[in-house]
């Protein structure tokens, strides 16, 4: 096993760790924390929040640096909202995200479920902030219009990568259509926060970073995040370099000036890693 | 009472890990809380705190040894 650099060092706490995991399996949910493997699932459990996983564990697309299954996807559970709505409650988050596997198979992409989800957290937990992090939908304007009509507060959608990576590192993905995602929630909905993020590590250059910034400021995107690639397994892709954390201090100052509402930017950020924090304009601490 | 410490399972697919340090030494005093070992995966090194208070009475591993998850790797005398 490669040697980690001396910043990617995170705690775990068994306890805390086993108390959130109980709780989600007896709602029958999923957690992207788990199904990814974050390394920052122990310091997220331990702070009682979680990112939840809609429509099944089991994704329609192969990305090569993702950690969840691909393969023959599970019917939508139809309670899964109310489930949701219910572990929001439980561990009495303010804020909640809510992401999920992409289903090319489901002719709206899971729009609905994802409206149906948003309802039902808000109905249950009136004064929670809601964010979801989408896959494309296809870049469908009446999938997408879905979404943004059950007002969500946030709506991410993760580019992942530099246009020029695309093909090795998300090839069923498309970086103009991520892109034309993130401007038509702006131009739909401007009152919703609108996000993305990438990895680093992957081969990128500087430059290539900056152009993905430049797009999704013209996009209309408001928070942008930047965390290190981490490869789950031996059969992901390989991690090309460890960006040092000087570097991910000049890609969030360089960020800054760009003119991003708010930018996360270190080795263990991931989208939905203080979210709430990156909602308030990085106001919280 | 003596506590078996294992070595945690951080994912479903793991099925081994490297012990990097021990961050307490055989005869030290362990509180609930303390960081006692740290384990290399695939992704990153975690500090694995104590689920016990006590003296850490005996060590089975070193560092740089990669161990099988569930694994019993020291004990902790709780009395």
């Amino acid at each position: 096993m490669e040697k980690k650099p001396a910043w990617l060092k995170v705690s775990y706490n068994k306890e805390a760790v086993d108390e959130v995991s109980g709780l989600m399996a007896k709602l029958k949910l999923n957690t992207v924390c788990k199904e990814a493997n974050c390394p920052s699932l122990g310091e997220c459990y331990k702070k009682r929040t979680a990112t939840f996983m809609i429509l099944g564990n089991i994704c329609t697309r192969h990305c090569r640096f993702c950690n969840v299954s691909s393969g023959v996807v599970e019917p939508v559970d139809p309670n899964e909202p109310q489930h949701l709505a219910e572990a929001v409650n439980a561990l009495d988050l303010k804020h909640v995200v809510i992401t999920s596997v992409t289903r090319d198979d489901l002719e709206d992409g899971g729009a609905k479920h994802f409206a149906n989800t948003i309802n039902a957290v808000r109905k249950l937990n009136p004064g929670v902030s809601i964010e979801v992090l989408i896959p494309d939908l296809r870049g469908v304007d009446k999938h997408l219009d879905i979404v943004i009509g059950a007002k969500p507060d946030v709506i991410n959608h993760n580019v992942e990568t530099v246009r020029e990576l695309y093909l090795g590192v998300r090839p069923e993905a498309d970086y103009d259509r991520s892109m034309y995602v993130i401007q038509y929630v702006k131009k739909r909905a401007p009152h919703i926060k609108t996000k993305t993020g990438i990895m680093v590590g992957l081969g990128e250059t500087d430059e290539q970073v900056y152009q993905v910034m430049d797009d999704s400021l013209k996009a209309g995107c408001d928070i942008f995040t930047i965390g290190q690639y981490l490869r789950p397994s031996a059969k992901h892709i390989s991690v090309k370099c460890y960006v040092t954390p000087e570097k991910f201090e000049e890609y969030k100052k360089i960020g800054e000036e760009k003119g991003f509402h708010y930018i996360a930017s270190s080795p263990l950020v991931r989208s939905s890693y203080r979210a709430e924090e990156a909602l308030a304009g990085g106001k919280i601490k | 009472m003596k506590k078996n410490i294992q070595m945690p399972k951080l994912s479903e697919q793991m099925e081994t890990a490297v012990l990097a340090a021990w961050n307490k030494e055989t005869g030290d005093m362990v509180k609930k809380g303390d960081v006692l070992f740290e384990i290399e995966t695939e992704k990153v090194v975690s500090e694995v705190e104590s689920m016990e208070s006590g003296v850490l009475e005996e060590i089975f591993f070193e560092a740089g040894d990669e161990i099988k998850a569930d694994e019993i790797i020291a004990v902790i005398n709780c009395d």
